[in-house]
């Protein structure tokens, strides 16, 4: 039999995979010395290209590849956010290696690896094309951590990731063959109809542990939470973003489509274990995160009490928790990266990450200090940002499933965060500089600043239009439970 | 006649805001100007939309509508009622003195408006709103540049004070969101819309099991910023070290919101719950009056007098809230009003005297008086408005509070009544420490504000506690219409 192909269903994929080679050979035809970053500034249009394209193409809808690749409304919602978090990471990688000459082409194809494996994991709708969708994205995020050759805390980075990352894989796969042992297949469609029919046993429920401990590391949920600080911090820049914003990302999206669709039918014996890791994961990421002296470490520890946050959008097992894990990933999107973006152009004036040199930033570029102080009071979930209200549908979601213990205990989080979110804020706006030199903003990043300033505004003020593209996201959603 | 569009209330010093964001920052005077104006402009709004309301009709009027969020029923809904006009018109008053004043301020002019504007945004925004969740958007608004106001612009403790003061009122902002939330999806209609909510939870009441874990939620949630004993803490050090106009405006309105949201939330949406829980609120109050006033005794610095004066005086709106008839409820919202008048003025004088003087603590000042006269007057005048002193707006509203609640709670009435007679020994202290007795040589050379520009905030402000003082008819026939229906939809 052969099988007919909707090409179109899987039109994203093949451009970035026609794109990423191409751009190998042009980078093998160039000049070694080419004056200018011409793989650089190609990546960018094309992301653009792309991006543009993309949004032609909302209706696709439909499974590929005998039901193992599928294209829905989640998988659209989550290829945009990866597509716009890339735009960002090429941007920073620019600017970012600015003196690592040759090696930066080999980086930014990575980098169009790493999207093309982000992307596969949206579509799978197959435990073995999951995975190795997911191994495209980490094995690429490998290489790219330990990038900094000379750099102890990069290489250091790398290989923690390596060998967690390597132990995650390792677990999931091992999950992924004990549910082959019980339903006989690794279809996401097969072991939604086996979930429906059979209740859960001591050997789906070790599988399923086993697959959660795989997308916890991916989603930096405690206790798989142990590579963060280190990484984030030793990680070049653009990375960590890269980590914080677009695998995180993917994380969820394994999430919600495994318990919000395939073990959706079990949702009572896992929804309480969920809201466990979820207090716990919010607890702990913001306990420790008050005590970093080194921004990117406490922007670490932060990202894993955002991911306790979106898991009570998981635990709640809701339409509105889902959506809620949508829009506040959409508003993560913007309010991190401008974190990012500014950690970047400081880092590479001042050759610093710790939060004391940040002090008196405001006097050395107020675009800097602004942004900064946007970002983090967005993360801090605080109104008119755009983290405010994927704050509060969580907080919905999670009272409407019956965990009003959970939401205080995130009530109780929000107050902890704010503390080392605004003693940030402090510094920078109320400390002495130490130095007084003014702080160059190139036009590009600027732009960019601007670009994600007015999205953490535009998101908090006017939610309803992006609230709409979370919930239909998840209403037309392969094998949704909802 | 043409009725006011309550949206301009918000948008005209948004607008305002847009501009001082365009100007350079060394044009302080231009920068200052912009700032007064989108501040005069609204408290102009605020007046004719207290003068176009009509009272005899009563209910929400000049209401806009338009969806926001449809799926969760959020809509941006504005209205006002005879509670929250008078809300609107005190805050138009605070926020106008409080610009006004600020041209003490010589270090980083830009922020210092830009932040004092987006607080008055969100505070306009809060009272204004008819839909929950923009309550609640409004009222977070505030939160951070009232942070970065103090801890920038701030007296010695300054970020500590900052600090203690936004955990404080985040904690509660978030608790009281959890209760709120809940009191969303139990009413089960999907919509935060106040209104339809008050109609359907009228009729329907929520099954009292529910209510009652609600109601202390949102009760003391919005307690902590009421400055509810015995979570006052962050008041007294925060208004201490804050700068002048944000302590004005924290003291005398923002804090308020907490009274305004308990009435409208708590009590309106849930009066089962009320009954059952206010009792004990009751007792916390007098807790609040007797206990704060008479930690201000002990005092010997003038911020921290009022301060805890101020968490005092909140207890007589708790027991007012706390009696479920027209009289008391009458007098939570005249005293809202006439405290948050008070406040600010007294914030105000206090900061003109810190700021030539250098120094806050009584046993250091004295016989001001002698070169401040009109400063040291109109100290005098608000220290004899907040001791009830009749003639002033304070002593209408404290009476009507103690006759509302004198059927219900005899004891602690007499208790709250104490509590004036201790208000009025420390500030009467502070009056003759600090503004009486011989002039210290240092303080021989200050002068009074010197123009009458300068003297325009502190002679607006006391005119408005002398006007709601000897005619209390003019605010208490608004008061009157709107209380009269929410004490018979929660009896």
């Amino acid at each position: 039999m052969f099988p007919i192909i909707d090409w179109s269903l899987i039109s994203l994929e093949v451009l970035i995979s026609i794109i990423l080679v191409s751009l190998v050979v042009v980078d093998i035809l160039l000049p070694k010395h080419a004056g200018k970053d011409w793989i650089g500034i190609l990546s960018f249009v094309f992301l653009v290209s792309l991006i543009v394209f993309w949004l032609t193409q909302r209706d696709l809808n439909g499974l590929a590849f005998n039901g193992m690749f599928v294209m829905d409304s989640l998988a659209w919602f989550f290829k945009m956010l990866f597509l716009v978090t890339m735009v960002f990471v090429f941007a920073m990688a620019r600017e970012f290696f600015k003196t690592l000459g040759e090696r930066k082409s080999e980086f930014y194809l990575l980098l169009w690896l790493a999207l093309l494996g982000m992307c596969l994991v949206a579509s799978s709708a197959d435990f073995l094309l999951m995975f190795i969708a997911i191994e495209i994205l980490t094995i690429s995020l490998y290489v790219m951590t330990a990038y900094l050759k000379s750099d102890k805390l990069s290489i250091e980075a790398g290989m923690k990731y390596l060998i967690l990352g390597a132990l995650a894989s390792g677990f999931f796969l091992y999950g992924t063959s004990f549910l082959y042992g019980a339903t006989h297949s690794t279809h996401f469609n097969v072991i939604q109809a086996f979930c429906q029919t059979h209740a859960m046993d001591p050997m789906t429920l070790f599988a399923m542990v086993l697959i959660f401990a795989a997308i916890g590391f991916k989603a930096t949920a405690v206790p798989f939470h142990m590579w963060v600080a280190d990484v984030y911090q030793g990680a070049p820049t653009p990375v960590t973003a890269l980590l914080s914003v677009g695998s995180k990302a993917a994380g969820f999206i394994i999430l919600i489509r495994l318990f919000f669709g395939v073990f959706g039918p079990w949702h009572v014996d896992w929804s309480l274990a969920l809201a466990i890791l979820s207090a716990v994961t919010m607890t702990l990421g913001n306990l420790v995160a008050m005590f970093q002296t080194n921004i990117k470490r406490m922007l670490g520890y932060s990202s894993i009490a955002h991911a306790g946050y979106l898991l009570m959008g998981a635990a709640a097992g809701s339409m509105l928790g889902a959506s809620g894990i949508n829009f506040y990933l959409l508003g993560y999107l913007f309010t991190n990266l401008a974190a990012f973006l500014v950690i970047i152009v400081f880092s590479i004036a001042c050759k610093s990450d710790e939060i004391a040199d940040y002090a008196g930033l405001v006097k050395r570029s107020s675009l800097l200090a602004f942004t900064m102080l946007l970002a983090l009071v967005s993360l801090a979930g605080m109104p008119p940002l755009a983290g405010f209200f994927g704050k509060f549908t969580l907080l919905m979601a999670a009272i409407q499933s019956g965990y009003t213990w959970l939401a205080l205990i995130a009530a109780v989080n929000i107050v902890i965060s704010l503390y080392y979110y605004l003693m940030v804020a402090k510094r920078i706006y109320v400390d002495p500089p130490r130095v007084l030199t003014v702080i160059p903003v190139a036009a590009n990043m600027q732009l960019l600043l601007a670009i994600t300033i007015v999205g953490i505004i535009i998101v908090g003020i006017f939610q309803g239009p992006f609230l709409d593209a979370a919930m239909s996201a998840v209403k037309g959603m392969y094998l949704s439970r909802l | 006649m043409m009725s006011p569009n309550l949206s301009w209330i918000i948008l005209l010093p948004l607008l305002g805001l847009g501009f001082v964001c365009l100007v350079p920052s060394d044009k302080p005077s231009l920068i200052r100007r912009i700032s007064t104006v989108s501040v005069f402009l609204p408290f102009i709004l605020s007046l004719w939309v207290y003068a176009a309301y009509d009272h005899v009709a009563g209910g929400f009027q000049f209401v806009q509508n338009i969806p926001w969020v449809v799926p969760l029923g959020i809509s941006y809904h504005l209205g006002v009622d005879g509670i929250n006009s008078l809300l609107l018109l005190l805050l138009g008053a605070a926020s106008f003195s409080a610009v006004l004043i600020s041209a003490s301020i010589k270090e980083r002019i830009k922020e210092y408006h830009l932040l004092l504007l987006t607080t008055v945004i969100g505070t306009y925004g809060a009272f204004l709103s008819l839909d929950i969740f923009f309550f609640y958007f409004f009222h977070e608004v505030a939160a951070v540049p009232v942070f970065l106001m103090i801890a920038i612009w701030g007296s010695e403790r300054r970020e500590f004070a900052a600090m203690k003061l936004t955990l404080f009122l985040t904690a509660g902002a978030a608790l009281a969101l959890v209760g709120l939330l809940a009191l969303y999806l139990a009413a089960g209609l999907g919509t935060f819309d106040l209104v339809q909510l008050q109609a359907q939870l009228a009729e329907h009441p929520l099954p009292m099991e529910v209510q009652n874990w609600i109601f202390p939620l949102i009760v003391v949630g919005f307690g902590i910023t009421l400055t509810l004993w015995p979570f006052y803490t962050w008041a007294p050090v925060g208004y201490a070290e804050a700068p002048t106009a944000i302590s004005m405006l924290h003291a005398g309105v923002l804090k308020k919101m907490g009274a305004y949201a308990i009435i409208r939330f708590a009590i309106q949406l849930m009066p089962q719950a009320a009954h059952h829980w206010m009792p004990f609120i009751a007792v916390l109050a007098v807790v609040n009056i007797v206990y704060c006033g008479l930690v201000a005794l002990t005092q010997r610095d003038l911020k921290y007098i009022l301060g805890y004066s101020s968490c005092s005086h909140m207890g007589y709106i708790l027991l007012g809230l706390a009696c479920f008839n027209v009289i008391g409820l009458n007098g939570v919202v005249y005293l809202m009003f006439a405290h948050g008048i008070m406040a600010a003025l007294a914030f105000a004088l206090t900061g003109f005297v810190c700021d030539q003087t250098k120094t806050r603590n009584l046993d250091e000042l004295g016989g001001l008086l002698k070169c401040m006269p009109f400063i040291g007057t109109c100290f005098m005048m608000a220290a004899l408005a907040s001791a009830g002193v009749p003639g002033f707006g304070n002593f209408v509203a404290e009476i009507l509070v103690l006759l509302g609640s004198w059927d219900q709670y005899r004891w602690l009435t007499v208790l709250a009544v104490l509590g004036l007679v201790i208000t009025a020994i420390y500030l009467m202290k502070a009056v003759r420490l600090g503004f009486q007795g011989p002039l210290d040589t240092r303080f021989a050379h200050l002068t009074d504000t010197p123009t009458l520009v300068e003297k325009f905030p502190y002679v607006l402000l006391l005119a408005l506690l002398i006007l709601v003082g000897c005619l209390p008819s003019v605010i208490l026939m608004h008061i009157d219409s709107s209380t009269k229906t929410i004490v018979e939809s929660i009896r």
